[in-house]
């Protein structure tokens, strides 16, 4: 999608001009688009001032109550289920895993993900399939990345998706707005040999969809380690993570 | 950071009494935007309460949106009105009674840009932009109008009015950027 097609559709979208088949995919690229995202609500929250001259009407004193007991039966869903609903709506539909592992991935490391195994599986299949979702919709690149990653915080939440190439280039799409203070950077390493450690694929200065062009390595694995740091900018001083870890997670291989 | 924002995440880690202070900070507000679509209050009321129960719903979804809990509770009602608008019967364009109440609607959009600030970026933004492309953009976010209404109201065909509205977001957004 062209920026410029990507802020018509957000001005129709704020405007409330939209048929209801495309309000329903923009709220679905809201969930899975950062770059929609910010342009949503980058222009809604400058219209917001039309709204001012709107003298606030008062409020049924029965109101509050009715949304109570609406609520007291209705469990909030989380965000991967959210993404997940909006993945299937997007026609990439998410087969629930099974205790199995739908997919059948070997997971040499799986004790990084104990307790939360479904979660892990499922987050994978949503990397590839959100990928293949996006890339179609932007086609960015012509040549399809060698593994897929999705890193996940330690709630094993989504907190980014990862492609990287045979020519070293990595593709980070952020799920989360990751709190980057000032001074700090956010630096994506992978661990590609264990002799070898950490090795530094490049930096971001903000929770944005960006390309590095990363390092001349072997072509990434299977099960390879991607994982971002927060360090001290411009960039971890010793070359090997020092800041916490904000989000990690093991490449696999997307369906051709 | 708002107010709103910090209770918004609280609401997001299942905390009810967060949403029941956000309720009364901003049900008030959302009622009357909502108002200014559907027009009934009854009507309102109902928009808002539907909204507070896809927010509680979706609360998760807010931490994306950082920075933005006004404009996201404010986005959801404004949908939920326009749901509720578009379901209503169609109007008759030939209608004189409905296209009197066009206008009554569409002066209400009018003053919503009247009564900006002066030193407000949008009200000098949109103040830079062709009337037409004005008036239709606000029309639309202020009072709900599809193309068809704002092009009955303003008296052009429907595609025209969506090329005003195109390229009067196109420069708006330049403008504000």
């Amino acid at each position: 999608m062209s920026r410029e097609e990507r802020d018509m559709r957000a001005g129709d979208y704020v405007l409330g001009l939209m048929d209801e088949a495309d309000r329903a995919r923009a709220e679905r690229d809201l969930t899975i688009d950062p770059e929609f995202r910010d342009a949503v609500w980058s222009f809604s929250q400058r219209l917001e001032a039309l709204d001012r001259s709107a003298a606030p009407e008062p409020v049924a004193g029965d109101l509050w109550s009715r949304v109570a007991a609406q609520i007291a039966d209705v469990t909030q869903q989380t965000r991967l289920e959210l993404v997940q609903s909006d993945m299937a709506a997007a026609g990439a539909p998410l087969t629930p895993p099974d205790r199995h592992g739908a997919l059948g991935l070997k997971r040499p490391m799986s004790g990084f993900f104990r307790g939360a195994r479904g979660t892990a599986l499922a987050a994978t299949m949503l990397a590839a399939c959100a990928l293949g979702y996006v890339i179609g919709q932007a086609s960015v690149t012509a040549r399809d990345p060698e593994v897929v990653v999705v890193l996940l915080n330690e709630e094993d939440v989504p907190g980014a998706l990862v492609e990287a190439y045979a020519d070293d280039r990595v593709r980070i799409l952020p799920l989360t707005d990751f709190e980057v203070p000032a001074g700090k950077v956010l630096e994506v390493w992978t661990l590609y040999d264990a002799d070898v450690g950490p090795v530094s694929l490049g930096t971001m200065d903000a929770a944005r969809e960006a390309v590095l062009s990363g390092p001349d390595l072997p072509a990434p694995r299977p099960d390879q380690l991607y994982e971002i740091t927060l360090e001290d900018a411009p960039r971890s001083a010793a070359g090997r993570p020092l800041g916490p870890i904000l989000v990690k997670g093991f490449a696999v291989s997307p369906p051709r | 950071m708002d107010d709103c924002d910090t209770l918004m995440r609280r609401v997001a880690g299942g905390d009810r009494a967060a949403l029941a202070t956000i309720f009364d900070l901003e049900a008030g507000r959302l009622i009357a935007i909502a108002k200014r679509i559907v027009r009934r209050r009854e009507l309102a009321e109902e928009v808002v309460q539907e909204a507070f129960v896809t927010i509680w719903h979706k609360a998760a979804l807010f931490d994306h949106e950082r920075g933005a809990a006004r404009a996201w509770m404010t986005t959801i009602v404004r949908h939920r009105a326009l749901n509720i608008l578009r379901d209503g019967s169609r109007l008759d364009f030939h209608d004189a009674d409905q296209l009197a109440a066009l206008g009554d609607r569409a002066a209400e959009a009018e003053s919503a840009y009247a009564d900006l600030p002066e030193t407000e970026d949008l009200k000098r933004c949109l103040g830079l932009l062709e009337p037409q492309r004005r008036r239709s953009i606000v029309m639309a976010y202020v009072v709900g109008f599809s193309h068809g209404e704002i092009a009955a109201h303003l008296g052009a065909p429907v595609g025209t009015v969506k090329a005003w509205i195109r390229r009067g977001v196109s420069a708006l957004k330049e403008c504000l950027s």
